[in-house]
């Protein structure tokens, strides 16, 4: 049998509905495994193997009486630590909510327990999804599994590094400025924000509420596409949730992309700002792969990737400084620096600078929107440059801000994140693809037309030990 | 482009202004240069072309 580790969500649903592999089985190879590495990734915040085990036996026992529940039943997956799981503290990596215990599940939490899954445990993030990689936390950050002297990309940064370490086939993160599609694309695995209003918010711990999206990391398209079914949907307890049709998302993922019109957005990563050469060409290499797989890949036109940025920011840190001003104010030491700067950023936007990037917002998404009549989706950078050195605090903070994710936070549309190869370093590089609202099912299209060409996928890292 | 011209002092002060007393002299600095950044964040607004009609995004939906 493969090794359990590298096992897809889709490989093992399959094995575990034909019983061909026990979810106790599953779930203590991929503990034992977190308990050999994870001493030195990180990517673990609160590790739950107990947990994971009652909830392997009580699949075990439900798909040995025949009522399997659907892919996810006896698969182990984990939770940004954000993102509430009841019993447990969710403490967004940070010393201020340390004692938070939850006392209910999160709209996600409760749909991946009713899918069955395995809760592995809470998985490490920058503090409250902004500030990070920091070391003045109460704990470490995650690192990277193609080499843990670098950055796995944040804030989901456990997320990225649990899912491409094989700790567990899939995990769940959120994304304000790009912080599901950051990991993913420094990690090696797909990562998704779908469009806004998707999925719910309801029990995660808020960065800022119009731009707050909580997506799948997974290491296959077609996993994503699984994990994106059992969380999407309408949820009346959310005030952002949109009220439109979900699911579908693996339907039309064996289509291919003949024919299908795809808009390159090459000055983001061209002009507006200049990406590593290595991820230049990865990406140039992925668009040359689309055309040969029959799509009409042609060169788009958007606003500047700065202006972007510049709504995303002054949103962002706008709401972020309502929700922490109290404890600015009473407890200011107790945040880690990187945090408190990037959220101290919101203190003094003035009322007309937050209303002006909110009437920016809707004619810059409106705009961006329309150029989906002439094509299906769009491709574009994700990060800028490979990964950098953890323990460079100048790398780190000049590699955070070259991205070109916070864009569709602003337009609210779905982007995901894919691997399109590795640096000469062996790290990952990735690129985004990306689409109108509620049209997750064509990217994913797409993205699975690509990885099938160019089995990426097909390559892990090696951790400490196992060499 | 950053606004320089903002000093400490003035940071203290603004700090000070809202509630934001606990701040120490390293906090303070923290605070200035996320503010300059914030303001240059502005700067780069491009909200010349932004017509009367042009409404903000209150509830954003989809």
């Amino acid at each position: 049998m493969t090794d359990l580790a590298w096992l897809t969500v889709a490989e093992a649903a399959e094995l575990l509905r034909g019983r061909k592999l026990s979810p106790v089985e599953y779930a203590k190879a991929l503990i034992d495994r977190v308990e050999r590495h994870d001493g030195k990734l990180n990517a673990f915040l609160r590790f739950t193997p107990e947990l994971a085990l009652e909830d392997a036996r009580r699949a075990e026992a439900e798909i040995f009486r025949g009522a399997w529940r659907g892919p996810l039943h006896g698969v182990p997956y984990g939770l940004k630590d954000i993102v509430d799981y009841a019993g447990l503290p969710t403490t967004a990596h940070s010393k201020i909510l340390r004692e938070n215990v939850a006392t209910a599940d999160a709209a996600v939490t409760q749909q991946l327990r009713a899918a069955g899954g395995v809760f592995m445990g809470k998985l490490s993030t920058h503090e409250f999804a902004i500030g990070g990689p920091s070391f003045d936390l109460p704990w470490p950050p995650a690192r990277n599994p193609w080499n843990r002297d670098h950055f796995c990309g944040g804030s989901s940064s456990g997320a990225g590094a649990a899912t491409a370490a094989g700790f567990v086939p899939a995990a769940i993160g959120t994304d304000t400025g790009g912080s599901v599609r950051n990991p993913a694309s420094m990690c090696g695995v797909a990562g998704m924000k779908p469009t806004y209003g998707l999925v719910s918010r309801r029990g995660v711990f808020p960065l800022a509420y119009s731009l707050d999206h909580v997506g799948p990391l997974t290491r296959t398209v077609r996993d994503n596409a699984l994990m994106l079914d059992l969380i999407a949907g309408h949820d009346p307890l959310d005030p952002g949730s949109a009220a439109h049709a979900a699911g579908g998302y693996t339907d039309q993922l064996d289509r291919g992309v003949k024919g299908l019109r795809i808009g390159v957005i090459r000055h983001f990563y061209a002009r507006d700002m200049q990406a590593d050469v290595e991820v230049a060409a990865g990406i140039e290499m992925a668009v040359k792969k689309l055309a040969e797989l029959g799509a009409d890949v042609r060169e788009i036109q958007t606003a500047p990737l700065v202006d972007y940025l510049a709504c995303n920011r002054t949103l962002l840190t706008s709401e972020a400084f309502a929700l922490h001003e109290k404890w600015m104010r009473e407890r200011p030491q107790d945040y880690g620096a990187l945090a408190r700067e990037r959220l101290m950023a919101g203190a003094f936007v003035r009322a007309a600078d937050y209303v002006n990037a909110t009437r920016l917002r809707r004619k810059m998404a409106d705009a961006f929107h329309a150029l989906f009549s002439g094509i299906d989706v769009a491709v574009t950078a994700s990060s800028m440059d490979p990964p950098c050195r953890i323990d460079d605090p100048k790398a780190v903070d000049y590699t955070y801000r070259r991205q070109a994710r916070a864009p569709f936070n602003v337009t609210g549309g779905p982007a995901l994140s894919v691997p399109v190869g590795f640096s000469k370093a062996g790290l990952p590089l990735g690129m985004q693809i990306v689409g109108k609202p509620f049209s997750e099912a064509l990217i994913y299209r797409v993205a699975h037309a690509y990885e099938l060409a160019t089995k990426w996928v097909e390559r892990h890292p090696v951790l400490p030990g196992d060499e | 482009m950053p606004d320089d011209s903002l000093t400490l002092d003035e940071i203290r002060r603004m700090a000070a202004e809202t509630g934001m007393t606990r701040l120490s002299d390293e906090h303070l600095q923290e605070l200035l240069r996320a503010t300059r950044t914030a303001r240059a964040r502005r700067a780069a607004l491009p909200i010349a072309n932004l017509g009367p009609a042009d409404e903000p995004a209150h509830v954003f939906r989809l």
